[in-house]
């Protein structure tokens, strides 16, 4: 119980900090239940938001609701989606009152000239976590990175590699979304499709 | 339209805003930004309780305060039209639907530990999906909010510091302060040019690119 109560904080904690939707709630979460905590490994948070991205309901409710159920169950995911709403109810309410008069003043539009910039740093940084458990077999290696910026012999996990099926697929979302306006829907079940297809094969 | 607001009882309100919130969750699939034609389709041109501009103001502020932005417009929406029980009302029925999929999903498959080759290939396929999709709205996002070099600089000390594992809460927590010096700086720079160039014309130069900048600004705002 002591932990639903805990988990009940975490997810009120994301939700003010949750600038910019959804996707920001991807660094969120990895920093606290992957690296932090341990209950989830990368792969399992990857699955886990394959899952959430293809069932309707927003995404980050989905995942809240997934990520609650993995800690404690039933009642954590009642405490994990509670956790992202009731901030938002709490600041909606009191705020629409009076948003439209602080709008334009220094404290509000500061704080959203930083927030957005770090949004902006954080959903590239959520496109690396999605790198390392889509396009590479495993998260990408920084460290060896680094040693190559020090002109020294870089060691690669074990494991490590880039996944063809996985950039084929990336790549082609990526080219339709620019050049065409399909819904999200079918991209995301054409994806389903092809990653069953090209699984076959490699 | 008054009229029709009128004629709509303090409890048909609350259930309207239940159900309609409540079916889109349950059938819109991406979430978010996703849901506003439907939302669009029900509130604005089926029970006009809302005007198309009200929505636009409303799209704009749910992206702009925290939070995910399909509660947010569930709860602005349901302030507007049935005040505080309305915004409880709207969050409840958009919260419903995903709560019960997904705790059924999760009952399904215990730890999301699947053996199947095929299963695994479907979830891998979703996953690359995914990762172009956040890709390409990162893009847009750094092409809309990022306006200077300096700006790029800020974002890249802060993806940094995300790669080298400090805490993304603590990163936001630390833009705050950031953004209030950056305005402050910003705007003192601004009346600093507008002086300069009232004193003389040696400090043209300066003073012709920040009009620039804040008109860029605007135009940021404005989308």
């Amino acid at each position: 119980m002591n932990h639903c109560i805990l988990l009940f904080f975490q997810f009120c904690k994301f939700s003010v900090l949750c600038f910019g939707g959804g996707y920001m709630l991807i660094p969120l979460l990895t920093a606290e239940f992957v690296d932090r905590e341990q209950v989830l490994t990368m792969s399992e948070f990857g699955n886990l938001l394959s899952v959430a991205q293809v069932t309707p309901g927003p995404v980050g409710l989905n995942t809240a609701t997934y990520v609650g159920y993995v800690n404690e169950g039933f009642f954590g995911s009642l405490a994990a989606s509670l956790g992202l709403v009731v901030p938002t109810i709490v600041i909606g309410c009191s705020a629409a009152a009076g948003i439209n008069r602080w709008k334009d003043t220094f404290l509000v539009n500061g704080m959203l000239k930083g927030t957005r910039l770090a949004a902006v740093a954080l959903i590239m940084f959520a496109v690396t976590i999605f790198f390392g458990m889509s396009i590479f077999t495993q998260t990408i290696p920084w460290e060896a990175l680094g040693a190559c910026l020090k002109f020294e012999r870089p060691v690669l996990p074990d494991g490590f590699s880039v996944s063809p099926a996985g950039m084929l697929i990336c790549g082609v979302t990526v080219v339709l979304m620019l050049k065409t306006k399909l819904p999200t829907t079918v991209l995301l079940l054409g994806s389903a499709a092809a990653g069953a297809l090209l699984a076959s094969w490699f | 339209m008054e009229m029709e607001i009128q004629t709509l009882s303090r409890a048909r309100r609350l259930l309207l805003l239940y159900c309609s919130f409540f079916r889109i969750t349950a059938l819109v699939v991406g979430g978010g930004l996703a849901m506003l034609p439907v939302i669009e389709e029900i509130f604005v041109v089926k029970h006009k309780l809302l005007t198309r501009e009200e929505l636009l103001d409303m799209t704009a502020l749910t992206q702009t305060v925290p939070g995910i932005i399909a509660i947010n417009s569930a709860v602005y929406i349901g302030m507007k039209i049935g005040g505080v029980p309305g915004a409880l009302a709207a969050a409840a029925g958009a919260v419903t639907p995903p709560f019960t999929v997904i705790l059924i999903i999760a009952s399904l498959f215990p730890r999301l530990d699947p053996k199947n080759r095929y299963l695994l290939g479907v979830f891998a396929g979703i996953r690359a999906c995914v990762t172009g999709m956040i890709l390409v709205t990162g893009c847009r996002m750094f092409r809309r909010t990022v306006k200077s070099r300096l700006e790029c600089a800020v974002v890249l000390v802060f993806f940094v510091l995300a790669l080298m594992k400090v805490s993304p809460a603590l990163l936001i927590l630390a833009a705050v302060p950031f953004g209030w010096c950056y305005v402050w700086w910003q705007t003192r720079r601004m009346s600093q040019a507008e002086q300069a160039s009232d004193g003389g014309t040696s400090a043209g130069a300066s003073a012709s690119v920040d009009p620039s900048s804040e008109t860029h600004e605007d135009g940021g705002r404005g989308k």
